[in-house]
């Protein structure tokens, strides 16, 4: 005979003997201890909700510190996508050799300093669709660009564009409100098809470019599949916010490699450990101390220069960067065309900080002082902290306010702050001079978040601008950079080198000078994948 | 029962339109613009202008607020700023994970603690009543980040068994749930053992074993179903903190759910992606507790009684 759940309780033969106040609870109870099925439903969700799909094993992993926030070219601002979008995109012009534009889709003319004409080399690429790229799509992605009602973030130096021409197929041309000898060097956006475009297409999440890798899926937030087109090598990148995580996965082998935004004692660890390669390259990201012009204390010139001098920078790169740095002097590296190699900074003196602290009317019984702004990141709040001790060593006390990135950014695009350390991330080319430090430049209309006012470095930055011959040029930018390291709107610490860590099952990943990720197309593994897919025949055959 | 349950939704759904008020009103509390993140600093004044009309941010409040409370009753949270997603396909993809982690966190709470709390009352002042408490002191003093590392080092690089981070493979949850478990298994326990403790002493007990049922059949048939009400209340709670709370463990363990969201939403000042999560952890924490006041109403009549009189 069948007993069912309910019969087998009525069995029970003590079950009116216990009076217990709360007779529910306890039907519930062994309703728990008897319904196995319940149980079974329960994992069986917990097993459908959690399975996810594992990808094949010849995937190449590359762990990120962020997602990449948008794959539009039109909006990615975060350096992540940018790096994403240089391999799924191709751009009309890019930077070679001590950062000079150089073509990349089109070479160009400059048929007037008003008129500059684009010819689109042969052969030219496929979209990811199987669509030609022409002149047309060019054309369409400025405009898209331009258009008020897209709310591009790259419109603002765009804007100098009055009319787009595409007189052929191969050819565009680009009429400007004045001339700009920078101009070429804007065009380093992700060319769009022009019909997708036009269909309102989600690029940002359906990615369809010309670059050597198109997109594949991405099955969360956190991963994103890409595909080499040459041969249909699969990369993932994976974001692992935490860098320790980040860290144990590249020694797990769940990833095989990493670039920057480690904390340098990591990578030290992770380069004497076997089975990890490191490589290191000099980086042009400029790390400096921003003031408040406006500021009693800190708007001073003298009290400046006596911070410029009361900073061990060599040290600070030696011990905490491990070497991994190199003292900036301005904010171009000696090797970009624009740079100036010869100049020579505030040598570390803690005299001279002494004296030009007197200078300026301070003494021991009356120290300035300072609040410095930065972010929550732990190695920044460590840098800060150690600032903070070199400046009290000269009489200078200083307060640290770390807030998180958002509002601490907020603080200073809004000119809330007295002292801050920041960097500048992939700048290449000068008109930045003018964006961080014109007078005409105070926020919301450009960068300048410190007020700094000169007119002899507003008269250069013009100049150096309006001159059409490179070399003249360059000559107005070093003595720009020349007058700036003297008035210090910002005191300039270094630049961070570029590092990549990869497993030695990987080879041919050759770390670039900015940072990006175009070395993906030539990395391979070492060996042939355990399960060689069909589509890797051709690699391993 | 009718009384009981009308009551108690509509207290819960007074409670969801004050978060949905505050919620609205974050946008406008924090710091920052919306406009200014989505152009960057270069943009024109014009153009900030033209796109805060496009979004209706120079609309009066009320008027924000109603369009926005009209979007939620439709379930249109926006799109976020930053990759231009609509917020409902983000949740969607990210909600599960949370889940599928809270879920397993609790059985794993549930499997420590219900033991640990049972034998640490049955065998008061004993070593095992200290080994137990002890076991629910440590659980309850590591906190999650650093607990996450070290059964990371363990479970994935000494031994092997589980994958570092991120959600591949079934046996990914393992270690987060360990250590979102075991935080939530220390409280438990202890609220498991006190609760026993008071059941043991009650004359009903004495009944049960009177009539000759064993120890072990007395605590799990009489004392654990009558000291359940404090202890269910208490998993209400922590089920809502697992949702809304597992922030710092799907951070350490990349573990695309909504804590993982929410953080670089802050950190991205995506405003409309943060008030989504917000929105939704707060929810989770009223629907929650609704269940759990509806489950307590129904295991102890009592309760129901007293707040149809009252």
């Amino acid at each position: 005979m069948r007993i069912s759940f309910q019969e087998h309780r009525d069995l029970r033969p003590n079950r009116s003997l216990v009076c217990s106040p709360i007779g529910s609870a306890k039907r519930m109870l062994h309703g728990f201890q008897l319904n196995w099925r319940l149980w079974l439903m329960v994992l069986g969700l917990i097993s459908i909700v959690g399975c996810t799909e594992s990808l094949p094993d010849y995937t190449l992993r590359f762990g990120l510190a962020n997602s990449p926030t948008n794959l539009d070219p039109r909006y990615a601002t975060d350096a992540t996508s940018a790096r994403l979008n240089r391999l799924l995109y191709s751009r009309l012009v890019d930077f070679g050799e001590g950062t000079i534009p150089i073509p990349a889709l089109a070479t160009w003319r400059e048929l007037s300093p008003i008129h500059y004409r684009f010819d689109l080399q042969e052969p030219r690429p496929l979209f990811h669709n199987g669509a030609r790229l022409s002149a047309n799509d060019v054309k369409a992605t400025y405009a898209s660009i331009l258009n008020p009602a897209t709310a591009s973030p790259h419109r603002g130096i765009l804007q100098i564009i009055t009319r787009i021409d595409t007189p052929t197929e191969n050819t565009v041309d680009f009429f400007l409100k004045q001339p700009d000898s920078l101009f070429p060097g804007y065009l380093v956006i992700g060319i769009l098809p022009a019909n997708l475009i036009a269909k309102g297409h989600p690029f940002h999440d359906h990615p369809i470019g010309s670059g050597p890798f198109q997109f594949l899926e991405r099955p969360d937030d956190t991963r994103l599949v890409i595909e080499r087109r040459a041969d249909g090598q699969r990369i993932e990148f994976v974001r692992i916010p935490d860098p320790t995580v980040r860290t144990l996965k590249l020694l797990a082998n769940e990833i095989h490699l990493l670039q920057n935004d480690l904390p340098p004692e990591l990578v030290t660890y992770l380069s004497t450990h076997k089975g990890i390669t490191l490589q290191q390259r000099q980086g042009a990201n400029f790390a400096y101390l921003g003031f408040n012009q406006l500021d009693p204390v800190v708007g001073q010139e003298l009290v400046r220069k006596a911070i410029a001098h009361a900073i061990d920078r060599e040290h600070i790169i030696q011990f905490v960067l491990r070497g991994r740095a190199r003292v900036a002097q301005t904010l171009f590296p000696p090797e970009h065309w624009a740079g100036h190699a010869s100049l020579s900074g505030y040598a570390y003196d803690p005299e001279e900080a002494k004296r030009l602290l007197k200078e300026a009317g301070y003494d021991h019984d009356h120290r300035p002082t300072i609040t410095y702004k930065t972010s929550t990141d732990p190695f920044r709040l460590r840098l800060a902290t150690i600032i903070q001790y070199q400046l009290d060593q000269v009489g200078i006390d200083v307060s640290i306010q770390s807030h998180d990135w958002g509002t601490f950014y907020g603080d200073i695009k809004s000119g809330r702050f007295q002292m801050y350390s920041l960097a500048w991330v992939g700048v290449k080319s000068p008109d930045i001079f003018r964006y961080a430090f014109h007078s005409d430049a105070i926020p919301p209309v450009g960068a300048n978040r410190g007020h700094f006012a000169d007119v002899v470095a507003d008269r250069l930055m013009i100049q150096a601008e309006q001159t059409l011959n490179r070399q003249e040029q360059q000559a107005l930018y070093r003595t720009l950079q020349a007058r700036l390291l003297d008035t210090l709107p910002y005191v300039p610490l270094w630049f961070e080198d570029h590092y990549a860590l990869a497993s030695t099952t990987i080879t041919g990943y050759q770390l670039s000078a900015d940072g990006n990720f175009d070395g993906l197309s030539q990395v391979r593994w070492m060996g042939p994948p355990s399960v060689p897919p069909t589509h890797l025949a051709r690699l391993y055959p | 029962m009718t009384h009981f349950l009308v009551t108690r939704i509509l207290s819960a759904l007074l409670a969801l339109l004050g978060v949905i008020c505050l919620v609205f009103l974050l946008i406008h509390l924090i710091p920052g613009d919306p406009v200014e993140v989505m152009l960057g600093e270069s943009a024109q004044p014009t153009d900030k202008e033209t796109l805060r009309h496009a979004l209706g941010l120079d609309l009066p409040l009320h008027q924000q607020w109603w369009i926005y409370f009209k979007g939620l009753l439709h379930l249109d949270l926006g799109t976020s700023l930053f990759s231009g997603r609509a917020i409902v396909d983000l949740l969607i993809e990210r909600i599960p994970a949370t889940l599928y982690l809270s879920l397993v966190s609790l059985l794993v709470a549930i499997g420590l603690a219900l033991p640990l709390g049972l034998v640490a009352a049955v065998r008061q002042h004993t070593p095992l009543d200290y080994g137990a408490m002890g076991f629910a002191l440590f659980g309850m003093s590591i906190p999650n980040f650093w607990m996450g590392p070290l059964l990371i080092l363990i479970g994935a690089l000494w031994l092997g068994w589980f994958p570092v981070s991120g959600r591949e493979g079934w046996n990914a949850v393992v270690l987060p749930a360990l250590t979102l478990g075991t935080a939530m298994a220390a409280i438990l326990a202890r609220m498991i053992r006190s609760s026993v403790l008071e059941v043991l002493g009650e004359d009903f007990m004495r009944t049960a074993r009177a009539k000759g049922l064993s120890s072990t059949r007395a605590v799990l048939h009489h004392a654990l179903p009558n000291a359940l009400l404090p202890i269910l209340t208490l998993l209400g709670l922590q089920l809502g903190g697992l949702l809304g709370g597992a922030v710092i463990t799907e951070t350490v363990f990349a573990w695309p759910g909504l804590g993982l969201l929410m953080i670089e939403a802050i950190q991205q000042r995506d405003y409309p992606v943060v008030q989504a999560a917000v929105l939704c952890i707060s929810m989770t924490y009223i629907v929650v507790n609704l269940l759990t006041d509806l489950l307590y109403a129904w295991l102890d009549p009592r309760i129901q009684f007293t707040t149809g009189e009252g």
